[in-house]
């Protein structure tokens, strides 16, 4: 007797990819039947088929019917409706940040000015690339499909198991190959749908109905590819092409041709497609592949997911490519701003290359402060380490500077997987990162898993209520040898550098002392069996449960140093799920209750003389650093790619205005205050002077009033005047418009109040040849000054020092001593002197 | 002579001020007393008195946007001129005055 139940899907995105493929790996452990039956539009699936629920388009609040059918029934349905009301809720794919990075599509003056043609597109994968068209055509299937004769059904089928099996192992051929995380992701994104039963069984049973092998798997290629289509979920539609290039290479395995070899690059290259599959992307030449332009690709396409973790700019969306461009033609890609240039001429040339050096130069400007200690202008030191997942980010973390790994997250070294990693796979990992960061501390977190966080190989039951359950260090002493296994890696490892670990979700003393105890054990093992380690290893713990803040002095008898993990302190000590959207908004780290809470545990934990830092997500923004520099922290850990300007922003702090601030900011009432003390005294906090040598560039080749603006703008952005020069830039313009701002004998004074710039500031550029301007005397102009206030400035003593400025410059004598100056350096005095300013 | 003067423009960084100097510069070369008063970012300043204003003979104005205040120069003999005048050819705008 079959069992049924129904639901409706929770899910904003609909049923996709990996909800469905939880789903159907749960329902692969059973005997019954499953099917499902989307009420919505009729469609039913097979639940044992990640392929097939996809299929069947279920959308956000869809009612489906679940019914299972066999021996075990009764324990799957249960089990399916467990996953369904508990788990499926919190399986959503996180690709939100790629819709959120999409830049602007403003084309630049200096560049719309150039004479040159602009596709736009949308950026999808940031940098700036040039390179000469190639073209990549669809798939197509060979062509020896149509000559081929059937044979019987069974050497058929026959035909078709060997495909899998060799396209099964030529993807785990290209596995072993891989290291990051995402190529992987992909690959057994592809072997999940080889290995999916809805493909070999409509294949086979195709077959039987008397078509040959190729013509067979074109057809479920195709019902497959349209269903997903249909989807009204991007995400689902996106899946489509993965499906249609593991048809076409199980066909190509069948008759021959392989088609890597058929895209050869020789030179710097932009390969242009209608949409590129993964595996075809992955089997391009790095070396001269430098852009990708895909008309049809989307944003959570596995090719344009590849090109962000490789680092290929990569632009979608940009309008019939293959008709419009031409093979060979040179062309550059902005996917900084999100279009594509043609017919380059040397003025954009021009431009492109001051962008190039714009950005070395801003890279370097900030790499200046990473390769230092992070310290305040009242010289107090705080470390700056980097959050890592895996070893690919080490080079990203220690290339930037940081300071040290404040949090290496090893659950993902167990998810996605069907096994655990050996001790052995776990020591290479942990060694090379301890190797990687040489002297400085590598803070090893051990498993954290349960909550949202699931590991097959750990068989752990669905929940009522997983947030609250058996997750991180709870579930350790069932799961003894499996910490061991990860403990004994991590000592063997600190025998190699300054390794430091760290237990998740410590709300006991009896956890502390529990995972100390297993750290005796292991390390006493190795003393005996003479492997090295280090026994003065620094054992810490996370504080994220409220119930560990109040026995930090306790905790501080077992315990070397603590770090705040503010995602899940935040939400247990506010009581809020942060994806249930209708609370979300009351989870802020800006409460004044929770920055109390974090003045309490800094000073708990200093009091018992041991090291706190912070390594959730409130350390990585920018508006929180005076906060936490008022705070106390003695480290704050955050993405290995903000290293640099989070390092930047604190050279400009004082921990005597901060710890004013962070006073204020105990006394707020609500978050709203909070936020405006911020915005107000955040500003005060970083004071900046008006003048700076780095702003006066005496030796200027621009030839046009675009190009001065330009590259005084880029001036801006390289000293972090500035975030958004193309912006100041537009505000620039904006002025100029109105009339031009040449005031005669040979002299512009270009002007601008806009929140573009960080900071009221001159900038100063005198010309080697003299440009045209449009000034009143209809004269060109050899030096120009930039005069640029925040808005919310105006009015203010930098007003005051413009306005002083304007009426000197109506001075012959001033405006000669100005032209005569040699070193940007004596302008600037001879500036602060005459405008009285100091610098 | 006695001369008031207003000078504005729309942002009011610049050019308000660069004209102010120019009048004020140029009247002293012609041996002209004046009193300029700024209408830009900083808002009023070196404001014209009903005093100052009774007792000049004639008003300047170099401005891009309407004066603030315009009644108070109710009754007198105002030459008005863009802003951008009064930088570029400053002397010339005092050539109109003897008319």
């Amino acid at each position: 007797m079959a069992l049924e139940f129904k639901f409706a899907c929770p899910l904003p995105h609909g049923l996709h990819a990996r909800p469905a493929s939880q789903m159907a790996s749960l329902a692969n452990g059973f005997l019954s039947e499953c099917a499902l039956t989307n009420l919505r539009n009729g469609s039913t699936a097979n639940v044992k088929s990640v392929l097939s629920i996809i299929a069947s388009d279920i959308r956000l609040n869809d009612e489906c019917s679940v019914r299972v059918n066999g021996v075990d029934e009764t324990v799957a349905r249960s089990a399916l409706q467990r996953f369904i009301s508990h788990e499926l809720p919190h399986c959503d794919a996180p690709l939100a940040d790629l819709l959120r990075s999409q830049p602007s599509r403003n084309v630049p003056r200096a560049l719309r000015s150039a004479g040159v043609e602009i596709c736009p597109g949308i950026a999808v994968s940031r940098g700036i690339a040039e390179g000469d068209v190639v073209m990549v055509g669809n798939l197509a299937a060979p062509p020896e499909l149509n000559k081929e004769s059937r044979l019987d059904n069974g050497h058929e089928q026959e035909r078709v198991t060997r495909a899998l099996a060799a396209v099964q192992t030529r993807i785990h051929n290209m596995l072993a190959r891989r290291t990051s995380p995402t190529e992987i992701g992909v690959l057994e994104a592809h072997l999940a749908i080889l290995g999916d039963v809805s493909l070999s069984s409509g294949i086979m049973e195709r077959i039987a109905q008397g078509r040959s092998a190729g013509q067979s798997i074109l057809e479920v290629n195709q019902f497959f590819g349209e269903l997903l289509r249909k989807s009204e979920s991007a995400y689902i539609r996106e899946r489509a092409l993965d499906i249609q290039e593991i048809g076409f290479e199980l066909l190509e395995e069948i008759y021959g041709a392989r088609r890597d070899s058929s895209v050869q690059l020789d030179r710097p290259s932009v390969v242009v497609a209608d949409n590129l599959p993964p595996q075809q992307l992955l089997a391009l030449d790095r070396k001269w592949l430098k852009a990708l332009v895909l008309e049809a690709a989307g944003i959570t396409s596995h090719t344009v997911i590849l090109a962000r973790s490789l680092g290929i700019p990569a632009l979608v969306g940009v309008k019939e490519p293959l008709r419009i461009l031409s093979p060979g033609e040179h062309v550059i890609v902005d996917a900084n701003r999100g279009f594509l240039v043609r017919r380059a001429t040397p003025p954009a040339h021009k431009f492109y290359q001051g962008q190039a050096n714009t950005l070395r130069h801003r890279k370097a400007t900030l790499a200046r402060h990473a390769g230092r200690p992070a310290v305040t202008r009242d010289n107090h030191r705080i470390e700056v380490a980097a959050n890592i997942a895996s070893t690919d980010e080490l080079g990203a973390a220690f290339g930037n500077g940081a300071d040290g790994i404040g949090l290496f997250r090893t659950e993902m070294l167990f998810l996605d997987r069907e096994t655990a990693p050996s001790e052995q796979e776990q020591f290479e990992i942990y060694c090379e990162s301890a190797r990687a960061a040489g002297k400085k501390p590598v803070i090893i977190r051990t498993l954290d898993i349960g909550g949202d966080k699931r590991v097959a190989s750990l068989n752990l039951p669905a929940e009522d209520n997983p947030f609250l359950g058996y997750r991180g260090v709870r579930l350790y002493p069932d799961h003894q040898q499996l910490v061991q296994d990860q403990l004994r890696a991590i000592a063997r490892a600190s025998a190699f550098g300054s390794v430091q670990v760290m237990a998740p979700m410590i709300s006991t003393i009896e956890e502390v002392r529990w995972f100390k105890e297993q750290i005796t054990q292991v390390q006493n093992e190795l003393l005996t069996a003479q492997i090295a380690f280090d026994p003065a290893m620094p054992v810490g713990a996370m504080i994220e449960v409220p119930s560990a803040a109040f026995i930090l002095d306790q905790l501080s008898n077992e315990l070397d140093f603590f770090s705040i993990g503010t995602n899940d302190l935040n939400q247990y000590f506010l009581a809020v799920d942060r994806g249930n959207p209708k609370v979300a908004a009351l989870s802020n780290v800006r409460q004044p209750s929770f920055l109390r809470f974090l003045k309490h545990i800094v000073d708990e934990v200093h009091r018992a003389g041991k090291w706190v830092g912070m390594c959730g997500e409130m350390a990585g923004e920018l508006q929180h650093l005076p906060l936490l520099l008022g705070l106390g922290l003695d480290e704050i850990s955050v993405a290995g790619s903000d290293v640099p300007v989070i390092k930047e922003r604190i050279s400009r702090l004082s921990l005597g205005e901060c710890q004013k601030l962070f006073a204020a900011a105990l006394e707020c009432v609500d978050v709203s205050q909070v936020d405006a003390l911020l915005s107000s005294n955040g500003r005060n906090a970083s004071p900046r002077t008006l003048l700076d040598r780095d702003l006066v560039l005496l030796e200027s080749d621009s030839a046009t009033k675009e190009e001065v603006i330009r590259e005084m703008v880029d001036a801006f952005y390289v000293e972090g005047r500035t975030d958004d020069p193309d912006r100041l830039e537009e505000a620039i313009w904006a002025r100029e418009e109105v009339y031009s701002t040449g005031l005669g004998h040979g002299f512009a004074i270009p002007h601008t109040k806009t929140d573009a710039v960080n900071a009221g500031s001159i900038g100063v550029v005198k010309l080697r040849k003299p440009v045209e301007w449009g000034s009143l005397d209809d004269k060109p102009v050899e030096m120009v000054i930039l005069l640029a206030a925040r808005d919310s400035d105006a009015g203010g003593a930098q007003m005051q020092v413009f306005s002083r400025l304007a009426r000197k410059l109506m001075d012959e004598e001033f405006r000669s001593e100005l032209l005569r100056a040699r070193d940007p350096g004596g302008l600037v005095s001879f500036f602060a002197e005459e405008l009285e300013v100091t610098v | 002579m006695k001369i008031v003067a207003v000078t504005a423009c729309p942002t009011g960084i610049a050019h308000t001020y660069m004209a102010a100097a120019r009048l004020e510069k140029t009247a002293k070369d012609l041996g002209h007393e004046i009193k300029v008063e700024t209408q830009g970012a900083l808002g009023i300043e070196n404001a014209l008195s009903d005093h100052d204003i009774r007792q000049a003979q004639v008003a300047i104005f170099a401005v891009d946007i309407s004066v603030e205040g315009r009644e108070r120069f109710k009754g007198m003999k105002v030459i008005e001129v863009p802003l951008q005048e009064a930088i570029k050819n400053a002397p010339g705008i005092f050539q109109r005055l003897k008319s």
